[in-house]
């Protein structure tokens, strides 16, 4: 393999931006010029501009800045906080109490949205507060929104999902359904490390809520209303046909707007801060993106993730060594590029290798999504990362060890898809067989 | 020669803000377009090119706040070695901001010749809108010299007056503690 | 040796891609490794409808586009895809060969060297419904993606919704739309009997990929090497033909054996349909010109 030098290269040019630095964006469209300069006889200004363009115009990517700002709108209404004083006469009793929100938070908006940036910045805006003024441990906050709001790849609606059916020329609808148990089992692997940490950790000490009767709990529960009004009319609106995956975001903006109307939180100026906020958020996130799809483009111009992937198939090796060699080999390409990037970069080689080995494509479908998931949180290039550190302003390497013990669960369940395939198999099946039937 | 100094400075925050303000008026028309899409769908009406404008949209949206976005310390970095660099950060803001010009500039450069090419060639959309492409692209070059100025403008400042001009919005959500 | 990368925006199994990875190979060996052409499938280096602007411009060198997606930029390329003009493999050949000297001539005053093209399968109608005529079609959300299907929706008295190629699957689960056009393969390869329940072989066209180069780039190539590309494309597009024919029988039976209702139309719809094609070639000479004008009479005479 003489694919030493390049890699070599590309790693430290981006540490030397990004660690001296130098903003996220410039700093990946700065490595992506050296790689194009060094390896490709292609004009690299050129090449950057068309695929720069490509990706800053379209369509699909207009639902991300609508969830940012639906996100922005909600945080100055009163309704996070009407849903955690809903809440918390339920949670609280529960072993890690509200912090399970952000978790069953990220689980229900993954269901609204198919990107895990608008899962984040959406559910994060609402819940980081909340928690933070309860006292809950601000790692564990961190860490679990971080990992919880890569759900948005797996529950459908799911790009990524989306992105590896019409490459490799399968069914979404079934890539869909395959998404649906393992996000909820992966979920609860979460939810069930929150309740573990909470009973070992000393220092998980939030504020007690109020003791309540059961008939103060239900009455409570009316604060939940409007939030479940919202997320039902969203979700509604792309099951009944009205809107497309993409235009459940315009419902949603709509929908929190009527929202901080009726509670008499919209005043012209909140609604032209939530706008400014989610217009610097989004060009935040826009030029990371702009970055990635440069750097991208020039991986693609070095054939890098290319080479590295045949060089797998060369190996002849079992289906279960080739499952190893591909979580080890995306974990690696995943902390250097965005996650569809990765997933397009590679399946014309990687599929024929799964294909041969016998290994279910929607199933795999599945596993490439919780490998990608993992890119959106491992260091330098993870995308959740980088939201959060938008909305926190803490250092990145803060958010990344608080996220890390995510990352480990995700490589749990990994070895839990392997070991139980039917979790993403089952579903897909039942579906196609009552449709034949 | 000060009252200069001030009317450029004026100028300058003027024209970043002005870019903050159009980029927020094009996520409104991202909703618009996006909404008056569905309504003509269910009314049995059409709106042909709407998926292409809201593209447009996006990206107007997205380039032109990117000064703004600056201003107001909205881009993240890694700043792990700044901080540790306290009083002597100076040298290294240098190099971030004479970095981030000149890969601004070379954004620039290139959208500029980007949209004159979309031009010549009569480039047009491929959608049903068939929109000339320079006119959409003109808000890339736009948005990436307004970053490529801002960029400079810091950098200037910092050679000069020893600091740049980036305050972020501390208000927000920072640091619970 | 020269490294030719080359963008393609169907997925590596896709015949298309499958026939130019071979043209690729037949480059390579055919001159001994001067000109090394790597295949990018699945629009991983450039998208779709990027790849004619980057070859145009030299980004790079040569790469694969459906033409007829650049029917905005000049109408004789949409020459392939006027509904109901040329409905059967021959037909579309011949209006092929009617129109390629004119749009290679197109294709060179945009810097376009062309080198070949390949047919997709015929274009027919996805309902969830039957339909036997024009005038059932009334109302119904048909999915139109260009200027000329919105065209052919109105024409038939459907109503264009539009949706982005990803999205077509979910669109029709729930109902956002409810037929389109295009060819026994799309669906095939992205599964529709899931949400379709009937196909109709209207064979209302048959759009082409085309492969192109730099026009600078082939201006400094050897002789030589430029035998030895022509006599490639040559190759690829009669395999590509043979291989579009075979895909498409292998395609309908495919939709058939999963369910779906793969139908000729009844003859009252087929007259409609003809009628709406004279309409819509009319309409398309008008905005042709005199060029588009003496294709299609060079065609009509074969
Ligand atoms: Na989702
Ligand atoms: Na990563």
């Amino acid at each position: 393999m003489d694919a030493f030098g390049p890699v070599a290269i590309f790693l430290f040019t981006l540490f030397l931006l990004l660690g001296s630095g130098v903003w996220v964006g410039l700093a990946l469209l700065g490595v992506a010029f050296v790689g194009m300069e060094l390896f490709t006889s292609r004009p690299a200004g050129d090449a950057m501009i068309t695929t720069i363009w490509a990706a800053s115009s379209s369509w699909t990517l207009t639902a991300l800045p609508l969830f940012i700002w639906m996100g922005e709108i909600l945080y100055r209404t009163r309704l996070s906080e009407d849903m955690f004083r809903g809440l918390s006469p339920w949670m609280a009793r529960l072993p890690g109490g509200l912090l399970h929100t952000n978790i069953v938070g990220c689980t229900v908006f993954a269901a609204v949205s198919g990107s895990s940036a608008a899962t984040l910045s959406t559910v994060g805006r609402m819940s980081i507060p909340e928690l933070r003024r309860r006292n809950y441990p601000e790692r564990m906050v961190i860490g679990t929104l971080a990992g919880a709001a890569t759900l948005g790849l797996m529950i459908p609606p799911s790009l990524t999902l989306i992105v590896y059916g019409v490459t490799i020329n399968e069914s979404i609808t079934k890539l869909f359904m395959a998404g649906v148990v393992p996000g909820l089992v992966l979920a609860s692997l979460f939810m069930g490390y929150v309740a573990l940490y909470s009973k070992l950790s000393k220092a998980y000490r939030p504020d007690p809520e109020p003791a309540m009767s059961l008939a103060e709990r239900l009455r409570n529960s009316r604060f939940l209303l409007p939030v479940i009004a919202l997320i039902v009319v969203v979700i509604g609106s792309m099951y009944l046909g009205w809107a497309t995956a993409t235009e459940a975001a315009a419902i949603g903006v709509i929908g929190a707007l009527i929202l901080a109307a009726a509670q008499g939180s919209l005043t012209l100026k909140t609604f032209g801060e939530s706008l400014m906020g989610a217009t610097r958020t989004s060009a935040m996130i826009a030029l990371i993106l702009a970055g990635a799809a440069f750097l991208s483009l020039s991986m693609g111009f070095t054939g890098l993730p290319r080479a590295l992937a045949t060089w797998i198939g060369s190996l002849n090796l079992t289906a279960f060594e080739l499952l190893m060699a591909l979580l080890v080999f995306y974990i690696i390409i995943g902390c250097f590029l965005d996650g569809i990037s990765s997933v397009v970069l590679t399946m014309a080689v990687v599929e024929p290798m799964i294909r041969q080995a016998g290994i279910d494509v929607i199933w795999f479908g599945i596993f490439i999504v919780v490998v990608v998931e993992m890119a959106q949180i491992t260091p330098p290039i993870g995308f959740n990362l980088f939201v959060l550190q938008g909305m926190t302003r803490h250092e990145m390497n803060y958010i990344a060890r608080a996220a890390l013990p995510m990352f480990a669960i995700m490589v749990v369940m990994v070895f839990v898809l392997i070991l139980w395939p039917e979790l993403a198999t089952w579903l897909p099946e039942t579906m196609s067989r009552r449709g034949a039937g | 020669m000060k009252t200069l100094g001030r009317g450029l400075r004026r100028l300058l925050d003027g024209l970043y803000f002005a870019g903050g303000l159009i980029a927020a008026v094009c996520l409104v028309a991202i909703l618009a377009i996006i909404v008056a899409q569905m309504v003509t769908r269910w009314t049995g009406l059409t709106f042909p090119g709407a998926t292409s404008y809201a593209g447009y949209a996006m990206a107007a949206a997205s380039f032109f706040a990117f000064a703004h976005a600056l201003n107001r310390g909205a881009h993240i970095r890694v700043s792990v070695l700044l901080t540790a660099l306290g009083p002597k950060r100076r040298w290294l803001e240098l190099w971030c901001f004479a970095i981030g010009a000149a890969l601004s500039w070379f954004f620039a450069r290139y959208a500029i010749k980007a949209v004159y090419w979309s031009w010549k060639l009569k480039d047009v959309s491929q959608g049903q809108d068939a929109t000339p492409l320079w006119i959409p692209q003109l808000a890339m070059a736009a948005g990436t010299v307004l970053l490529a100025i801002a960029m400079t403008d810091h950098l200037v400042r910092i050679v000069f007056l020893g600091e740049h001009g980036i305050k972020a919005d501390t208000v927000d959500q920072s640091q619970g503690k | 040796a020269e490294k030719w990368d080359m963008p393609m925006a169907y997925p590596a199994t896709n015949f298309h891609s499958e026939n130019a990875a071979t043209f690729a190979a037949c480059v390579t060996a055919g001159t001994g490794g001067e000109i090394e052409i790597v295949t990018h499938p699945g629009g991983s280096l450039f998208g779709g409808a990027d790849i004619k602007r980057a070859v145009q411009t030299g980004q790079v060198p040569i790469g694969e586009r459906l033409l007829s997606a650049h029917a905005n930029e000049n109408p004789l390329f949409g020459i392939d895809s006027i509904p109901f003009l040329a409905t059967s493999f021959d037909d579309a050949v011949k209006l092929w060969t009617a129109a390629e000297p004119a749009i290679a001539e197109a294709l060179d005053e945009q810097n376009l060297v062309l080198l070949y093209t390949v047919p997709w399968p015929p274009q027919g109608f996805y309902f969830n419904m039957e339909v036997n005529s024009v005038a059932a079609m009334k109302g119904v959300k048909f999915r139109a993606y260009n200027a000329a299907t919105a065209k052919l929706a109105e024409l038939t008295g459907m109503l264009p919704v539009q949706i982005e190629a990803a999205e077509i699957s979910q669109a029709f689960a729930t109902g956002v739309a409810q037929a389109m056009i295009s060819s026994g393969a799309t669906g095939y390869d992205s599964k529709l009997w899931e949400n379709v329940s009937h196909f109709y072989e209207v064979d209302a066209w048959l759009p082409r990929n085309a492969v192109f180069v730099n026009k600078d780039t082939w201006a400094g190539l050897s002789d030589a090497a430029k035998t030895t590309l022509t006599d490639c494309a040559a190759t690829a597009a009669s395999d590509g033909l043979q291989k579009a024919k075979d895909y498409t029988q292998f395609t309908l039976d495919g939709l058939k054996s999963n369910g779906m209702q793969v139908l000729k139309p009844s003859e009252q719809l087929k007259s409609d349909l003809k009628a709406i094609g004279e309409t819509m070639t009319s309409e398309w000479l008008a905005s042709a010109g005199d060029k588009g004008k003496a294709i299609v009479d060079a065609y009509k005479s074969m």
